[in-house]
């Protein structure tokens, strides 16, 4: 048993990595893709040049300038906990500092401009001696970042003029849309070109194309413009570049020097640990992704803790009845009315709850009409007193109400009916008779002998209904403004928060898996023929 | 050599003993829907006394079954339905109708008087609880015990029944069991509680023969070291010949021929005896093909042979029209009744003209192999027995 249990939890982990690269490769093909909301909504009151320079900075912070494969596994090396290379530190104020990223070069500088000789070569690192002082190693870390943060966006700017002045020169050459409508570079096109040889800083007729001369006066001057602007975007950018990738290496000195606690634990130094899973900053909010999930979570459970045993406490009880007395008016009205309310879409039924149980002008006004707690709640104490306030616990209660309402009716059903046919099934069995012969009492045959014996499709309807309920709340969520996982996901969604969603991704999947291990241990604990040795 | 064996019982018991259980005129019929009831079951009369096995035996369907279960009250209502008839039960408390008690009253006799065991050890046994659970749950049912006693009696019951280290297994799931070990299980369950009669149906039907042959070995020494009638239902005539001291041959409902197992084995009176006899195929003999029941019962002379033929007396057979000189009794069933044709051997027969104000006694035979000594040394032999007997 423990070895099957421990072999699947093993089968989990690619299990999880095919779950979260489907899902992640599906929202990178999305239109918009990752990171959309991040990207466009940003740049408010700036200039064209400078929100396009404020979103390179932030594609080149979050790595969503790289493609969708690459940053599926950066995650995947992030969550890991088995981890590689040089440890992680991590701050005072928690967040995980990794080691500066190589700086890109200027764009298609070794296909167009020749050389790279003018670059600086990013140095070795030398770990910087620092202060013993926590403060002082701070200080001098966020000094380091901060510095080459400026220098970056800078050089980033840069990168965008060149991006600019390639574009216009593409278009003198008869190429149309050189940048794409991310405004990222398209090289295929410009390969096969040369930039002109400057003299003395202009460009000579002659090192004008032939078929650009021909074209007359206006093409050969925008070509020519186009040219000098092109070279000296390089230039500057090479300029940028360099200071840009002094203060890198500074930077690296200084990560190197360890200004920060280590996270994790070395197995071999220096090249493999193991650490904490780190599930990312999310774009949208701007906080960790688990301090999202912290939140939201016991929410939605706070839910579910309710609706589920509400389901099962109705369900099977009445499935068992209607079982004992099949046909019976009891049987028959239940059966019809599960299926009734099974039919209702939980759209219609939340927002007929809300108008005439909830709203107090036109309906009965009995609960709170959306959100999780009264604005006042923080100040209640926490039960209730009698004829001044509601007091914390039971204004949530009655909040939750309506929610708990609609995750519930739909649940009946199912459960009942398979309660009922499973315990149907085992009426007429064998045992039952041999049960009978031996004197057992009715009550007794019922529920010791065949309850007993139709727990397994119970069991199998737990794993599926508990981790649908935890994802899937997301209708009623919506619908009662309650902040729990199921909008959590819905805003990862639609903001297009790579963080949110695959860390969600994750949790869900992780917990549809358990809850399946879950089953399956049942299954063995309630049928004593279900071995897994 | 016998003595042994019956001296002891036979001082116990009474000059003339009482059945234990005795079925008058029972009638039992299944809702089918639209259709018109089933009759599984029309006037069936027998009896069964201390220690003796009756033996009742017909095809499938034939209504074996739903005697024995309507004695415990176990056939399903709806759809079953009793129309008539008793079944008398001799207990402590003297002469009850097992058919008119209430729910209560059945579970007490239920599993503690009578005990039954089924065809199918696979699937009679729970699943879900281990063999020692089923076992006191019976015993806590029927005996005032604590749990240490009954499982002193459970372990008891399964080392009587001949299943090694009997303690250990209690804890056994039914699937750990083969099949002849779980109907040993279903054996020991059945009889804890010391029953009177066992009703076994079919106890061996999904055993191999070796398995099948220790199986009612078992049953053989237990009804003699117990005291307890058998009601043995079988299609098996092997079987029947090995342990039965009477016979209840039945067809669609209604019995057809009841006499002692000696006298049935040499002496079958009704062409659907004889071509159960038939059809059992012989040692020694070369035949291309087996003789069916229907080639015997198609026959018109083979309804000739009965005593008194002569005068108008016709086996009853439901696939005949009925003779053209019937003359029906009132009430239901009346166009049957079961003729002692000869002492003490009993005939399902038409009532014909010859016979229609004929009143013979209803089948009840105190004959036990174990009283006589005669026979008691053909027994070993019994399996030879029924395949020399019959055919022609």
């Amino acid at each position: 048993m423990l070895a099957y249990v421990i072999r699947r939890l093993l089968l989990m982990i690619p299990t999880l990595i095919g779950i979260t690269f489907l899902v992640f490769m599906l929202f990178a093909l999305s239109p918009g893709g990752i990171g959309a909301a991040l990207r466009f909504s940003g740049g408010g009151g700036q200039s064209g040049q400078d929100a396009r320079a404020q979103q390179a900075y932030l594609e080149d912070r979050y790595g969503l300038d790289d493609p969708a494969a690459v940053q599926y596994v950066r995650w995947l090396a992030r969550i890991s906990p088995i981890k590689f290379g040089n440890r992680d530190q991590r701050d005072p104020a928690g967040t995980i500092i990794r080691p500066p990223k190589p700086l890109k070069e200027p764009s298609l500088i070794g296909v167009l401009y020749g050389s790279r000789d003018q670059l600086v070569k990013p140095s070795p690192v030398v770990p910087a001696q620092l202060d013993d002082a926590p403060d002082q190693r701070n200080s001098a870390y966020r000094n380091a970042a901060s510095n080459y943060q400026n220098e970056r966006l800078d050089f980033i700017a840069a990168e965008t003029d060149l991006r600019l002045a390639l574009s216009t020169w593409g278009t003198t050459q008869g190429i149309r849309k050189v940048l794409n409508a991310k405004s990222k570079l398209d090289p295929s096109k410009l390969r096969g070109l040369k930039l002109p040889e400057l003299v003395d800083g202009a460009v000579p007729i002659t090192n004008v194309p032939q078929a650009i001369r021909d074209q007359g006066t206006a093409a050969t001057s925008a070509y020519i413009d186009a040219s000098r602007n092109v070279v000296q975007a390089y230039e500057r950018a090479i300029a940028v570049h360099n200071e840009a990738q002094k203060a890198r290496d500074h930077l690296a000195n200084v990560y190197a020097g360890k200004p920060y606690p280590e996270v994790g634990f070395p197995i071999i130094p220096g090249a493999l640990s193991v650490g904490p899973p780190d599930f990312g900053t999310s774009f949208s909010r701007s906080q960790p992704v688990l301090a999202l999930i912290r939140t939201a979570l016991p929410v939605t459970l706070l839910l579910n803790m309710i609706a589920v045993p509400l389901i099962y406490l109705i369900a099977i009880p009445s499935g068992i009845l209607a079982a004992t007395r099949a046909g019976s008016w009891f049987d028959v009205c239940s059966g019809a009315f599960y299926v009734a309310l099974w039919s209702v879409p939980v759209v219609w039924a939340g927002t007929l709850l809300i108008g005439f149980v909830a709203n107090e002008r036109s309906g009965l006004g009995w609960f709170p009409v959306a959100g999780l707690h009264s604005p006042e709640a923080d100040a209640m104490p926490f039960l209730p007193v009698w004829g001044q306030t509601n007091g914390f616990l039971l204004d949530t209660m009655l909040h939750i109400c309506l929610p708990v309402a609609c995750l519930v009716y739909a649940g009946f059903a199912v459960l009942s009916k398979q309660t009922r046919a499973a315990m149907l099934d085992n009426f007429n069995a064998d045992y039952v008779r041999t049960a009978k012969a031996k004197g057992v009492s009715h009550k007794d045959v019922v529920m010791k002998h065949v309850f007993r014996n139709s727990l397994l499709p119970v069991i199998t309807m737990f794993a599926a209904v508990f981790p649908a309920m935890l994802a899937g709340s997301v209708v009623v969520e919506k619908i009662f403004s309650v902040p729990g996982m199921g909008k959590l996901v819905l805003d990862g969604i639609n903001l297009r928060d790579r963080e949110l969603l695959l860390a969600n991704t994750l949790m869900i999947a992780t917990v549809n898996l358990l809850a399946l291990l879950l089953a399956d241990i049942l299954y063995a604990l309630a049928d004593p023929r279900v071995t897994y040795d | 050599m016998a003595n042994t064996a019956t001296t002891p019982s036979t001082t116990s018991k009474a000059p003339t003993p009482k059945p234990i259980m005795r079925v008058d005129d029972l009638a039992v019929s299944f809702d089918n829907g639209r259709g018109p009831r089933i009759q599984a079951v029309d006037g069936v009369r027998m009896s069964v006394y201390p220690r003796q096995t009756l033996a009742v035996v017909g095809e499938s369907g034939c209504g074996k079954s739903v005697t024995a279960m309507s004695s415990m009250q176990l056939v399903p209502r709806p759809p079953g339905r009793f129309d008539r008839g008793r079944i008398l039960w001799t207990g402590s408390g003297g002469e009850v109708d097992l058919l008119t008690l209430n729910d209560r009253q059945m579970r007490e006799i239920r599993g503690n008087d009578i005990a039954m065991i089924f065809q199918e050890p696979m699937t009679s046994l729970n699943p879900v609880y281990t063999v020692g659970d089923q076992i006191l749950e019976a015993i806590l049912l029927h005996q005032n015990v604590t749990a240490r006693e009954a499982i002193d009696i459970a372990v008891q019951a399964m080392d009587d029944v001949g299943i090694p280290n009997p303690k250990a297994r209690l804890r056994a799931y039914p699937h750990q069991f083969s099949g002849g070990m779980r109907q040993r299980v279903m054996i020991a369950m059945a009889l804890a509680c010391q029953p009177k009669l066992l009703l076994a149906d079919e106890p061996t039907t999904a055993l191999d023969v070796t398995i099948q042959a220790q199986i009612l070995e078992l049953l053989r020494e237990l009804q003699q070291t117990r005291d307890m009638a058998v009601m043995l239902i079988t299609h098996n005539l092997g079987v029947v010949a090995e342990n039965a001291d009477v016979v209840c041959v039945m067809y669609a409902g209604r019995v057809v021929e009841y006499a002692n197992v000696f006298e049935l084995f040499s002496n079958p009176m009704h062409p659907y005896t004889r071509g159960l006899f038939a059809s059992i195929p012989k040692m020694r003999t070369r035949r291309d093909r087996l003789v069916t029941i229907t080639e015997v019962t198609e026959n018109p002379k083979e309804f000739e042979k009965l005593p008194g033929a002569s005068e108008g007396v016709r086996p009853w057979w439901p696939w005949h029209t009925p003779p053209k000189d019937l003359k029906a009794a009132p009430g239901p069933a009346g166009d049957y009744f079961l003729q002692e044709v000869k002492p003490n051997h009993w005939v399902g027969v038409w009532r014909t003209a010859a016979v229609h104000d004929h009143e013979s006694r209803a089948p009840d035979l105190t004959y036990r192999i174990v009283d006589d000594p005669e026979k008691i040394a053909l027994r070993p032999k019994a399996e030879h027995l029924a395949q020399s007997v019959g055919g022609d």
